[in-house]
């Protein structure tokens, strides 16, 4: 087992090499740069001289490779600079976004599981009965609804019929919970459902093929309760690939919710990120996609480590 | 009988008195309350010497005084008031300006404001040390010196007179900094506030909120009336207007389009007030001189020919932010072209039939064939941008001309001007105070924005002139001339619709006035709430 996780630890490093050296170069193929944004504002018509400076005060003027080089060093420091269009540290710009992102996207999860599982194991049990249509009908529909549309309706909803809007300002859950789950609850439930809807069919499909193996028939043959032989064989089993499916849309909501964070006017993780381009803000973009890259990597880890917990043939392969 | 008819009187004088009360109660500015609004842009850092946003200027402004500021009830945007200067005289030479300074302001430190801190602001402007930046410092190329000869004495000393003086002043960038601190660190104001405003800094929470508390030791006693104000950042649009709509801001000060006004007037009825007026900021077309056809001004006279500005108002107007046809001021201020004059313009006369019988003419004495073609160059920003694009294509295409528009994404777009890698492209300016000197500088040969590359020394005297002149009458002249000039005689711009600025707000936000530019008016010392 030890060497297993030691390996797959190993494994993380030159990914995120090849994240931070693919992400470094790409961000420089698209034109326009963060000097110009910033500067040639609504005049446009400032001078080459201050352009040039400035370029030169944030390294701009530099071969790539010493800039890529100098942006390693401070990574492998966890020094991510500054931001090239604020000046303000980077872990400044994250840390506030990154607590809202985490929270909405530990909320989706939940609404996602508290959704999901009941509803894909009913849906498995009760195969081709109007459950099971029922269920299919609720998932797909969340599949077809893109998270910030259902937003969009959420907030018309409570703006036309009950004359309210969620607040507009984050405020962290241990400063006021109760302010904090008025302004998120909403995109948790929007995000929540369709997150659901994915893992609703992964466990359907996966309960279906557990529950026609031998050792269930076996367990059937036994005589043993059918409360037990779902809790204590079935959904064990069965919650392997479910499990996969929600880590990996866990990861994705820290930096993937992007306009449903606009719509919602959440200072999230997903705005950053589109700041960040739209600012052309090497820096911050660099830091950010490392970030999230690092969460799906870590998430991976983690799964890797759960399925070897719980399935003995890969810890022992 | 007779007490019958004086009872009667009584009771119609209450009635009156009775409904005049409560309006009067209602004129009268009444303190307490926090102003929320909502800013669509953030600021990138805090120095208003170094920064072109009004992401800055929105949340920040209330923190600091300038030397002089803009009225704030004007709705020209065009007339100076003293700020921090109580009086000011001009020598008949006009080079020299010497200003008197309010006494016992303070800053937010409890230290007071001296003339000291006014010139330390203005040489940080005119002069930046090494590695810092100030935008706007060609502005002031006429500034010989700025002197303090005691503390509460200011003197600008200038080179040659320049009209635009006073109100280059009163620019809303200008923001009066402390001198021990700048004298210490010249970047200290890019990360931090200090300022003599009418409040105080509390927090600023980045891609979230800024907050203001009211300076009760503001010199300008009785102000301001807010006991706070919180700005919200909030980039997309339809939660901008989501906001509004749900109470959970009050106003929001750049603008709304035309569409989002109704939706809130719809929404919000008699809850909600709407100003607006033309906005000092313009789309253009730059043709560059250097290509051909572009180099012949008949082709450049027929494409603003081609032009129905008077019927392309009526329909912009409805769903994007433009809407009066102007010249090269704003309509209604100072320096702006009389309607009759306007009309005498290539493409600005209501014949549109005439005009393009005429473009079409000059198309064919300068050998450009039916059908002719060339690439558009168009920024990728919906509005106003795009729907004047297809307009324009529109336009071009009733002259035969066959137009094909491409869309460069925004931040490649000034480097796309500056290299001159368009044959005929869109350009905007934002003036932040409607002047000519402001405005037309960028029409100058030696201009870094003459991306047209025109090169033109009747404008530039033209431009000289008018900025020198100190008669108002003589100035205006000179400034039909270089319009003329400009739009007409060798169409070195074409001129599309003056942007329109649109402003709904909650009802009971009392004190503040639109003006033609989204930079001023936003020291908030004079808004109240009135619940």
């Amino acid at each position: 087992m030890t060497k297993y996780l030691i390996k797959r630890f190993l494994l993380m490093l030159p990914t995120l090499l090849g994240v931070a050296l693919v992400t470094f170069l790409l961000i420089r193929v698209i034109p326009g740069d963060v000097v110009e944004l910033r500067y040639s504002g609504d005049r446009g018509a400032v001078s080459q001289d201050i352009l040039d400076k400035e370029r030169a005060r944030i390294g701009l003027d530099k071969p790539v490779w010493q800039q890529f080089a100098t942006w390693m060093w401070g990574v492998v420091r966890l020094d991510f600079g500054t931001s090239m269009w604020t000046g303000a540290p980077i872990w400044e710009e994250i840390k506030l976004r990154f607590a809202l992102s985490l929270q909405v996207a530990i909320m989706a999860t939940i609404v996602a599981v508290i959704l999901a599982i009941p509803l894909g194991v009913l849906a498995a049990l009760k195969q081709d009965t109007w459950v099971d249509y029922a269920v299919r009908i609720f998932s797909i529909a969340g599949l077809a609804m893109p998270s910030f549309w259902l937003g969009i309706v959420l907030i018309l909803l409570m703006l036309v019929v009950f004359k309210w809007l969620p607040p507009m300002v984050y405020t962290p859950f241990w400063v006021n919970p109760w302010q904090n789950m008025l302004q998120l609850i909403w995109p948790a439930l929007a995000v929540g459902y369709r997150y659901s809807a994915v893992a609703t069919r992964m466990t359907r499909s996966a309960m279906l093929e557990v529950l026609r193996e031998d050792y269930i028939r076996t367990a059937r043959a036994k005589g043993l309760m059918q409360k037990l032989i779902l809790s204590r064989h079935a959904l064990k089993n069965a919650m392997l690939p479910v499990m996969t499916v929600v880590a990996i849309e866990f990861a994705f909501l820290i930096g993937g919710l992007v306009v449903t964070e606009q719509v919602f006017n959440l200072n999230g993780i997903g705005l950053l990120f589109v700041q960040a381009v739209a600012h052309r803000d090497y820096t911050l973009l660099q830091a950010l996609v490392m970030l999230v890259a690092g969460m799906f990597i870590v998430v991976n880890f983690l799964m890797d480590v759960a399925y070897a917990w719980i399935d003995p043939r890969i810890r022992y392969r | 009988m007779r007490r019958t008819a004086t009872l009667s009187f009584v009771i119609l004088i209450a009635v009156l008195v009775a409904g005049v009360l409560p309006l009067a109660a209602q004129d009268k500015p009444r303190s307490g309350g926090e102003l929320v609004f909502v800013v669509p842009s953030e600021p990138p850092s805090y120095d208003a010497h170094q920064e072109e946003t009004f992401g800055l200027i929105h949340p920040t402004a209330p923190h600091y005084n300038t030397l002089l500021r803009v009225d704030p009830n004007d709705r020209t945007g065009t007339k100076p008031v003293g700020d921090l200067a109580e009086s000011w005289t001009i020598s008949k030479d006009g080079l020299t300006y010497t200003f008197k300074l309010h006494k016992g302001v303070k800053f937010h430190d409890g230290s007071e404001m001296t003339s000291k801190d006014v010139k330390a602001s203005y040489d940080k402007i005119l002069n930046p040390p090494a590695g810092v930046k100030s935008l706007r410092k060609d502005m002031y190329d006429a500034v010989k010196s700025v002197e303090a000869p005691d503390a509460s004495t200011v003197v600008f000393k200038l080179k040659y007179p320049e009209s635009s003086f006073l109100l280059a002043l009163a620019s809303p960038w200008n923001w009066i900094y402390k001198a021990d601190i700048l004298a210490k660190d010249p970047h200290w104001y890019e990360k931090n506030i200090m300022g003599t405003g009418p409040f105080k800094f509390v927090e600023h929470v980045r891609g979230s909120h800024w907050v203001g508390k009211k300076n009760p030791d503001y010199w300008d006693k009785g102000k301001p009336y807010l006991d706070g104000y919180r700005a919200i950042f909030i980039s997309n649009s339809a939660a901008q207007v989501a906001a509004v709509r749900g109470e959970r801001a009050m106003i929001q000060f750049r603008s709304f389009s035309p569409p989002e006004r109704d939706q809130l007037v719809s929404a919000l009825g008699s809850k909600v007030t709407v100003q607006e007026s033309p906005w000092d900021c313009l789309n253009f077309v730059a043709m560059h001189h250097e290509k051909k056809p572009f180099d012949d001004k008949r082709v450049r006279r027929a494409l603003s020919l081609a032009l129905d500005r008077y019927e392309g108002s009526k329909a912009l107007s409805k769903i994007t932010l433009v809407k009066d046809v102007g010249g090269i001021q704003v309509p209604g201020t100072p320096y702006a072209t009389p309607p009759a004059e306007l009309e005498k313009l290539a493409g600005y006369g209501h014949d549109i039939a005439k005009n393009r019988a005429e473009a079409r003419r000059l198309l064919k004495e300068a050998g450009v064939p039916e059908g002719f073609a060339f690439t558009f160059k168009n920024r990728g920003i919906p509005h106003p941008y795009e729907p004047l694009g297809i307009w324009l294509i529109d336009q071009w295409r009733q002259i035969g001309l066959n137009v094909k528009q491409e869309f460069i994404e925004a931040s490649a777009y000034h480097p796309m001007l500056k290299r001159g890698d368009f044959e005929v492209a869109m350009d905007f300016q934002c003036g932040f105070i409607v002047e000519p000197d402001l405005d037309l500088a960028r029409f100058v040969s030696s201009s870094d924005a003459n991306y047209g590359k025109h090169k033109d020394t009747v404008i530039d005297d033209l431009y000289s002139r008018q900025s020198r002149t100190t008669d108002l009458e003589e100035r205006k002249k000179l400034v039909r001339q270089f319009e003329k000039r400009l739009l007409d005689e060798e169409a070195h711009v074409i001129y599309t619709l003056q942007w329109h600025r649109i402003v709904p707000h909650l009802s009971k936000v009392h004190g503040w006035t639109i003006t033609p530019s989204h930079y001023l008016n936003n020291q908030l010392d004079t808004v109240w709430l009135s619940e």
